[in-house]
């Protein structure tokens, strides 16, 4: 149950991702630390611009250099220090040992190659396959995500949104990886299709032993795929824990904020409360706590103290530092259940 | 309420008057974002000095003597003190003749391209607006003008038409308006479709004012590009025509011709070759580089 | 796709009836009667009249045109007026030395200029980017022909490596080839630098290297092969530009060619020639474009899939 041993698909401490441009330093992603133990699924939560993609992409190396600049202090996945690969290390490891299911399966394919070919070459580079053998099992592999065999040789703009996203993740999946990130995998597709690729990814996930994070703002996928969850908020790590944690003994502000902005089916006359005002300038990094002006807990010392990520059970951790000033501190959400 | 509020609507409503408003703002962010640009600024800077010197060339240079008369005692002196780019076969001063020739260049560029532009905006716009088989029919016969390599076309224009200065800006012009046509049409056909198109077409606004009130000013920072760049071209295609002796007649100074005489002397005199085709390039590389920096202010989205 | 590329064929008659309408007005203009310049001062009026009648020159614009259109259908293109020699015969003589003279500047263009945009690209705002930027908008602003005696200049007069002109096996083919080549390697430059900046920030090659492709192949095939897509239409629209710029060339080189054929014609008023060679010019051209409209659908699976639909 507890995560807390050595067997970590991935561990990563103190990564910071900026990006420096012309009109000034966007801070993606400040000091965030971040595991999670073999087979298990993460799902990494927060809003748009939170630094989830950027999180994802710097785990595989490819935040876009200019404009952006990572430090890190560790960056271990699959046991190998991500950092310190060689280029042609890193590209054994991407696809391989770890892939990535893009957001946007619109522009995720190449629209000048067919789809067959765009699976089979990671086939290609990392089992060595022929060129024959390659296509052959990317076929199967087509079948495998429900596409037709048939309709192999054809190319991205000949398929629907959802079978393109069918096509990335048999991409993802080619050459069964140890780990997943799938960014928002379901987010441009139609509902229907949402529950149709969900479902694919988890039966294909345990079959294959996979570990997965899972990027959403969705937490009602979040509940029905993972085993833990993180909630991110300008570049950090505000809560984390196991599903649990997070649902039933909710603690950060901003995660009760979360769940207050969604519908309750339950309750259908209780009013939406959405989280007031709008994200910090992420060109500016506030001295205390980054969430205190959008928070109705804050007090005056918020402002100033930069809240540490803390254990407060086995499996929890949160960066609020109420709980620092007075022990029994309790959110709203937590008083009604 | 709706029906009142249309009778009353002037063409300058509010939408309209803040689109107005709208478009000083986006001039003056186009500048600033230029001015950013130190290409621009250097071509800029470029332009104006041929201009001012092309202007003052008589102030500067008498045409008669320094320009035109032969001196056969001063003939193929390499550049000195006296004569910073040496003197032609004839004696006479190439600097002399390169400023003066700035008028020629300038003038053909300019004359030429507002003649395209006169037609290929005029055709280009209509073909826009109206559609259907006026546009195909224009845009059929843009085909088949661009077809004929241009320089091949200039040639034979300026062959029919006999060589003069302004054969010469018709030849450039005529060979060069297909370019306007197509520019014209898509940014047309791009702002054909917006609300305050619609609108003014909603109030009975006649087609021709649309298209003049509304729609041309909206295409015009294209257009300029387009013909910022096309200057250029125009300049690199008269000095090309001038240099096969279809150009401005002699004794003129024209930069293309200057280069077609100063051929027979390359071997021993090759100042009568290097600059007059300097004058050509740093003109040319002036305006490219406004083109460009232009072109990068307007949709700063395309800037590479 | 045959269907394509017949309908294409198909759509390539009126142009090419509107070219030959449109040379002919335009040598219409030119004032004088041509017929002087055969038969001489001392020819009486009868036989000015059947010298007319014999060149084709009698009647008006309209019927003149259908004749020339008509024996041009039978590979008639008139006999010129100086030479006296055939018109299609002179310029099928001549073509080859500008088709070779254009190949090898479109080869040298496109050697030089893809691997340029590539690294100017790939390297976005670095010194090599700059370099490679700044080149291509010299090669821009220089005409071609004083590039040309530049080149003379250097390399025969100063160093004496290459001949300045003629046609004297592959030496002589260098300098000339350089000069047409150069207006099209600066675009091709700028067009394949632009191109290529567009797809490199496409999520598209992000899921290549999210494959382990290696960086090489991410820009050589991923991107490349998308980034051809505009630079086979500018390719493909330059190539009149190079076949016309070739006319310089070739004047300044002395190289015999169809340019310098209608230079020489021009200058010697030889009407027949001068339309000859500008409508068989501008078919090539046309018959070319239909080429590089046909490769890029290939290039382009979504292009192909609109017409084979």
């Amino acid at each position: 149950m507890t995560i807390k041993n050595d067997d970590y698909i991935f561990d990563i401490e103190g990564l910071n991702v900026r990006y420096e441009t012309e009109d000034g330093t966007v801070y993606a992603v400040n000091g965030l630390d971040l595991k999670l133990g073999y087979k298990k699924t993460l799902g990494l939560v927060g809003e748009t611009g939170a630094g989830k993609t950027t999180t994802a992409l710097a785990m595989l190396r490819l935040v876009p250099s200019p404009p952006g600049v990572v430090d890190c202090k560790k960056l271990e996945i699959c046991g190998q220090d991500i950092r310190a690969l060689s280029a042609q290390k890193l590209e054994e490891v991407r696809g391989k040992d770890i892939s990535m299911i893009f957001q946007d399966p619109m522009t995720a394919l190449n629209p000048v190659f067919r789809v067959v070919d765009q699976i089979a070459e990671s086939l290609e580079i990392h089992e060595h396959l022929s060129r024959s053998d390659a296509q052959e099992k990317a076929k199967e592999l087509l079948e495998m995500v429900g596409i037709s065999r048939s309709r192999a040789n054809e190319f991205a703009h000949q398929f629907s949104g959802g079978m393109k996203q069918r096509v990335v993740i048999a991409i993802a999946l080619a050459c069964n990886p140890k780990l997943i990130i799938a960014d928002e995998p379901t987010t441009a597709l139609d509902v229907t299709i949402q529950a149709q690729v969900l479902d694919l990814m988890k039966d294909l996930k345990e079959k294959h032993d996979t570990s997965m994070i899972m990027i959403t703002h969705d937490l009602g996928i979040v509940a029905e795929v993972c085993d833990e969850v993180a909630v991110m908020y300008t570049g950090r790590v505000v809560e984390q824990g196991t599903l649990e944690d997070i649902f039933e003994r909710t603690m950060h502000p901003y995660t009760e904020g979360l769940f207050n902005s969604l519908p309750n089916i339950a309750d259908r006359q209780a009013m939406l409360k959405p989280i007031r005002g709008l994200m910090p300038d992420p060109t500016e990094q506030p001295k205390g706590c980054p969430f205190a002006s959008r928070c109705d807990y804050a007090s005056p010392e918020c402002e100033s103290e930069h809240p540490v990520l803390r254990y407060v059970s086995d499996t929890h951790k949160v960066a609020c530092s109420a709980y620092d000033r007075q022990p029994d501190f309790l959110l709203e959400r937590r008083k009604t259940r | 309420m709706t029906a009142e509020k249309i009778e009353t609507t002037q063409p300058e409503s509010t939408e309209l008057a803040s689109k107005k408003y709208h478009k000083r703002s986006a001039f003056v962010a186009i500048w600033n974002r230029l001015k950013k640009n130190k290409g621009a600024i250097l071509g800029l800077f470029i332009l104006i000095i041929v201009t001012l010197l092309a202007i003052f060339a008589p102030v500067i240079y008498s045409y008669e003597t320094d320009v035109i008369e032969q001196n056969v005692t001063n003939r193929l002196k390499p550049p000195s003190a006296e004569h910073w780019c040496g003197t032609d076969d004839l004696g006479r001063d190439i600097l002399a003749r390169i400023v003066f020739g700035a008028r020629y260049s300038l003038a053909i560029g300019v004359v030429s391209v507002i003649i395209s532009l006169i037609f290929g905006v005029t055709f280009g716009a209509a073909a826009g607006y109206v559609g259907g088989a006026f546009e195909d029919v224009i845009m059929r016969i843009t085909d088949i003008f661009s077809s004929i390599p241009s320089i091949l076309m200039a040639i034979a224009i300026v062959s029919a038409l006999g060589k003069s200065t302004f054969n010469l800006m018709v030849a450039v012009g005529v060979s060069s308006t297909p370019t306007f046509v197509r520019v014209a049409r898509a940014a047309v056909l791009s702002v054909r479709g917006e609300e305050y198109v619609e609108s003014a077409r909603a109030i009975g606004m006649r087609d021709w004012k649309i298209i003049l009130v509304h729609i041309l000013p909206n295409c015009v920072s294209q257009i300029i590009v387009q013909a910022t760049l096309r200057v250029a071209q125009a300049i690199i295609a008269s000095a090309g025509l001038s240099f096969l002796g279809l150009g401005v007649p002699a004794p003129a100074p024209e930069w293309g011709s200057m280069l077609s005489a100063g051929r027979a002397y390359i071997r021993n005199s090759s100042y009568l070759t290097i600059f007059p085709g300097l004058a050509i390039m740093i003109t040319v590389l002036s305006l490219n580089l406004i083109g460009d920096g232009l072109r990068d202010a307007i949709d700063p989205k395309l800037k590479r | 796709m045959h269907r394509y590329i017949f309908k294409r064929l198909l759509m390539l008659i009126p142009v090419l009836l509107g070219v030959v309408f449109i040379i002919f007005f335009i040598m219409d203009l030119a004032p004088g009667d041509p017929v002087y310049m055969v038969a001489g001062d001392q020819a009486t009026e009868e036989e000015l009249d059947a010298l007319r009648e014999q060149l084709g020159l009698s009647g008006n614009i309209f019927t003149r045109y259908f004749r020339y259109v008509n024996n041009m259908l039978h590979g008639d293109f008139g006999t010129s007026f100086v030479t006296k020699r055939d018109v299609f015969k002179t310029y099928m003589e001549r073509l080859p030395n500008t088709i070779r003279l254009a190949s090898l500047a479109m080869i040298i263009a496109i050697v030089v200029s893809i691997p340029l945009g590539i690294i100017a690209a790939v390297h976005q705002n670095s010194l090599k980017d700059t370099a490679s930027m700044v080149l291509s908008l010299l090669g821009l602003s220089m005409p071609n022909f004083w590039l040309g005696l530049l080149l003379i200049l250097v390399f025969s007069l100063r160093l004496g490596w290459l001949p300045s002109g003629g046609y004297t096996g592959f030496r002589s083919i260098i300098l000339p080839a350089l000069t047409v080549a150069s207006g099209l390697a600066a675009l091709l430059t700028r067009t394949t630098r632009s191109s290529m900046l567009d797809v490199i920030r496409q999520d598209y090659l992000r899921t290549a290297r999210s494959k382990g492709v290696t960086e090489r192949k991410v820009i050589n095939k991923h991107a490349l092969c998308n980034a051809l897509i505009p630079i086979i239409t500018v390719f493909g629209i330059q190539f009149s530009n190079v076949l016309g710029g070739s006319a310089l060339a070739e004047t300044v080189f002395s190289w015999p060619g169809v340019g310098r054929l209608v230079v020489d014609a021009i200058n010697q008023r030889d009407i027949p020639t001068v339309t000859g060679a500008l409508v068989m010019t501008t078919m090539l051209v046309s018959i070319v474009n239909l080429v590089v409209d046909i490769v890029y659908a290939y290039v382009d699976p979504r292009i192909k899939a609109q017409y084979t639909k």
